[in-house]
């Protein structure tokens, strides 16, 4: 492979690989964007999952929303076993939840960095030699903290940071319910040099469609099309040659 | 800090042995953590230092510790239950200082009645 060469790594979601020429470029920063309810952290943790499972890339999945004991009960409905890989030293889980117990900011100066949550990450990314990462959800941040240029120019660094080891970093943000931007700090989409949006839209009175699209990827020839996308027992699927019926 | 307060806080401490431990989350990078550190010292010195078992974690080389109390921005204090992040004013930290006390009181006061 010459210098020029993309190296990709293989999502773990079968189809959309064939949607974004074979991967994610190797240590990019992803963002996987959507509502409530469009399986953003399926899709985040079966990316971890699978990268340790089927291509042996050990990862950190940092969760800043839902406890790990919910994420394991959950993703086990998708036939991932989420305590065998942290036992077997593929996997590590980062409890930043609100449900666990940590001190209450009484008052926020706008004079801060980030370098907590970066140590955390890489000390969990050296340990593993993890090659994933991923942060579900980066809104959070947006309620934790009141200075949102701090947090933006953090997060860039953050970003940077954690991909300069190597890993590839996948990103999830929630889109309020009315909202038509890529989430709450409206930078969302400049964080990252590839972003992942997931729809469930309504499509009559009686269903939704589910559907993905790659809204940009660079460095990558990607469908322009918002294809159909099903969460199964297995986990998300991609159709690549369907398109979406609400597209 | 006020003559009132000092004076207070001297009859207080025959009643309060415990010491009040105070945590500063701090790190190599972390471009405002001196001055932070510094402001930090200042307040204290207000106090009888003795009041105050001072724990610095330097969440580069203690990143555990960081994750435990779950400290994302730095500089952090924290005292007790709460905590200030960025470089504080004295008296935030000042006020943190005193609402341990009396919370402190406050829960002896419940024991000692259900004694």
């Amino acid at each position: 492979m010459n210098s020029f060469q993309i190296e990709r790594v293989k999502t773990g979601i079968p189809g959309l690989d064939e949607l974004i020429e074979g991967g994610f470029p190797r240590g990019d920063t992803i963002l996987v964007a959507g509502k409530a309810g469009t399986g953003k952290s399926i899709l985040a943790t079966q990316f971890v999952y699978r990268g340790a499972v089927d291509y042996h890339e050990a990862g950190v999945l940092v969760t800043l929303e839902e406890p790990p004991h919910l994420i394991k009960r959950n993703m086990s409905r998708f036939g991932m076993d989420l305590e065998r890989l942290e036992k077997e030293g593929l996997l590590a889980i980062v409890d930043l939840s609100p449900s666990k117990p940590s001190p209450v900011m009484i008052e926020e100066y706008p004079s801060f960095d980030l370098s907590g949550l970066e140590a955390i990450i890489l000390n969990r990314v050296r340990k593993l030699n993890a090659k994933r990462v991923v942060i579900d959800t980066i809104s959070i941040m947006a309620y934790k903290f009141k200075s949102r240029d701090i947090l933006r120019e953090e997060f860039f660094k953050l970003c940077a940071h954690i991909t300069n080891t190597g890993a590839t970093l996948l990103l999830t943000s929630e889109i309020p319910a009315q909202d038509t931007g890529l989430g709450v700090f409206d930078i969302e989409a400049f964080l990252a040099s590839g972003v992942i949006v997931l729809y469930n839209e309504k499509i009559s009175d009686t269903s939704r469609s589910r559907s993905v699209e790659v809204l940009k990827l660079r460095g990558s020839k990607h469908s322009s099309r918002i294809h159909s996308m099903r969460i199964t027992d297995e986990g998300i699927r991609v159709w690549p040659g369907e398109i979406s019926p609400g597209s | 800090m006020p003559q009132l307060s000092q004076e207070k806080q001297r009859e207080d401490e025959p009643e309060e042995p415990t010491l009040i431990e105070i945590v500063f989350f701090k790190s190599d990078s972390c471009a405002f953590c001196p001055r932070a550190e510094e402001i930090l010292h200042e307040t204290l010195k207000e106090f009888d230092t003795a009041m105050f078992k001072l724990l610095v974690v330097n969440v580069a080389e203690q990143p555990e510790a960081a994750e435990e109390y779950g400290v994302f921005a730095l500089p952090t204090i924290m005292i007790g239950g709460v905590s200030v992040t960025g470089i504080p004013e004295p008296e935030a930290i000042m006020r943190m200082i005193l609402g341990y006390r009396a919370a402190k009181r406050e829960v002896k006061r419940c024991e000692q009645l259900s004694d």
